[in-house]
């Protein structure tokens, strides 16, 4: 019998996404261009070569070793791409991914990562082409809505706020505005000015986001309301406690 | 460290907290209702900083452009927004007038609002107020402004000859 990885415990619509999250099993609901994608990370100019740290692994001529001959390298390693981060900020009004769950999705699903967890933002850094891999899966999946969820690489402020009127999670730098309908951003994720409109697409409803969100609140899933979740929770805390105690 | 500010004793303080944070236009309006009131002693309006600039990162000093950073007008006064609002405090005489306010801010604000009653205003001076302001300061903007704020004066007065 094929082992089958199990992700997360309980029988909740979160629970679930939570399993979605880390498996990267993911519904994709947008497209995002290359170029717009590099265009708003801001770390090239669009259409450019990745700018590299040292040759690739093939010219370098790499020492024997029994490790590099059994692990590949990443796109990113062999061709010697700069590391470079991506950055995401998740509302807590139901935003549908949430920084551990981001890091979850990355260290889970791509190698050579090397995720941030922070209560506010997660960042990832990655071989240059590696990371453009994980931001685009991340952007283009329902990980991301583009009102409750942006990508930020200063500036962070406002995932614990409450919403504006127009629903966009508050940007002290007002990288993403509603226009038409659909979420634009106009800056990159540093708050520089960009050529370009880039289109993230339409934002989730109230009702969407409460069904594809990770978080667990009173006013839509309740963290008390899944028992498994809760059993397996008492367990960990349980068991790590007993481990924990070290009577001399 | 005495001076208390304006006669608080029959004064009551509330708290309008929507459950959104309000756009120009919204909060144009609803301050624009709320100063046609007659009653009202002090109002503070607070939220997240709309920074004119970018204050760090690769960006810094680039402008900002807020959206959300308009000048309203009330009555005759113009008022820059630095803030997105996000609650207002307000200083009235009576309940009576209080039950006015929380009638209109529950037309003007679809989205529902918090609506308190308690202290919010500072009625007495810190040690920062009475290094800033000396003793003789004046008891009616305790409190409305950071005594070591950088941003410069952010009171404004809506009816100068009263």
């Amino acid at each position: 019998m094929a082992y089958e990885a199990q992700y997360y415990p309980g029988a909740t619509s979160v629970a679930e996404n939570r399993r979605k999250h880390m498996s990267g099993n993911v519904e994709k609901l947008r497209e995002v261009s290359d170029d717009d994608l590099t265009l708003v990370l801001g770390h090239r100019a669009p259409g450019s070569d990745y700018p590299s740290t040292h040759p690739p692994l093939a010219e370098m001529g790499e020492p024997e070793c029994s490790v590099r001959e059994m692990v590949e390298p990443t796109p990113g390693a062999k061709a010697g791409d700069r590391v470079r981060y991506v950055q995401f900020v998740d509302s807590m009004y139901n935003a549908p991914s949430t920084p551990y769950f981001r890091s979850y999705a990355a260290a889970i699903n791509y190698r050579g990562v090397d995720p941030g967890t922070l209560s506010g933002r997660q960042v990832v850094e990655a071989r240059e082409r590696d990371m453009e891999e994980i931001a685009k899966f991340q952007l283009e999946t329902e990980m991301t809505c583009p009102a409750l969820a942006s990508l930020r690489g200063a500036t962070v402020h406002g995932h614990s706020l409450r919403l504006p009127e127009d629903g966009i999670m508050f940007d002290m730098l007002d990288r993403c505005r509603l226009e038409n309908g659909v979420v634009i951003m106009h800056k990159d994720q540093v708050g520089r000015a960009i050529d370009k409109k880039v289109d993230f697409g339409k934002a989730m409803s109230e009702d969407e986001a409460a069904k594809r969100t990770t978080i667990y609140r009173v006013d839509n899933v309740a963290f008390r309301d899944d028992a498994e979740v809760i059993e397996w929770v008492h367990t960990v805390f349980e068991k790590r406690t007993a481990y924990g105690f070290k009577p001399e | 460290m005495v001076d208390s500010a304006s006669n608080t004793e029959n004064l009551i303080q509330i708290e309008i907290f929507p459950r959104r944070l309000l756009s120009p236009e919204t909060a144009q309006e609803l301050l624009v209702e709320l100063s046609k009131i007659e009653g009202i002693t002090r109002a503070f309006v607070q939220g997240p900083r709309l920074p004119v600039t970018v204050p760090y990162g690769p960006a810094t000093g680039q402008d900002v452009n807020h959206k959300f950073s308009d000048t309203i007008s009330i009555g005759e006064t113009d008022i820059n927004l630095a803030v997105i609002v996000g609650r207002i405090r307000l200083e009235v005489l009576n309940s009576e007038i209080r039950d006015n306010i929380r009638e209109i801010c529950e037309r003007i604000l679809p989205m529902g609002l918090e609506f308190r009653e308690g202290l919010f205003l500072q009625n007495k001076q810190t040690v920062s107020d009475y290094a800033k302001r000396g003793p003789g300061a004046d008891p009616t903007v305790l409190g409305l402004a950071d005594p070591k704020g950088k941003v410069g004066n952010r009171i404004c007065t809506l009816n100068p000859a009263e």
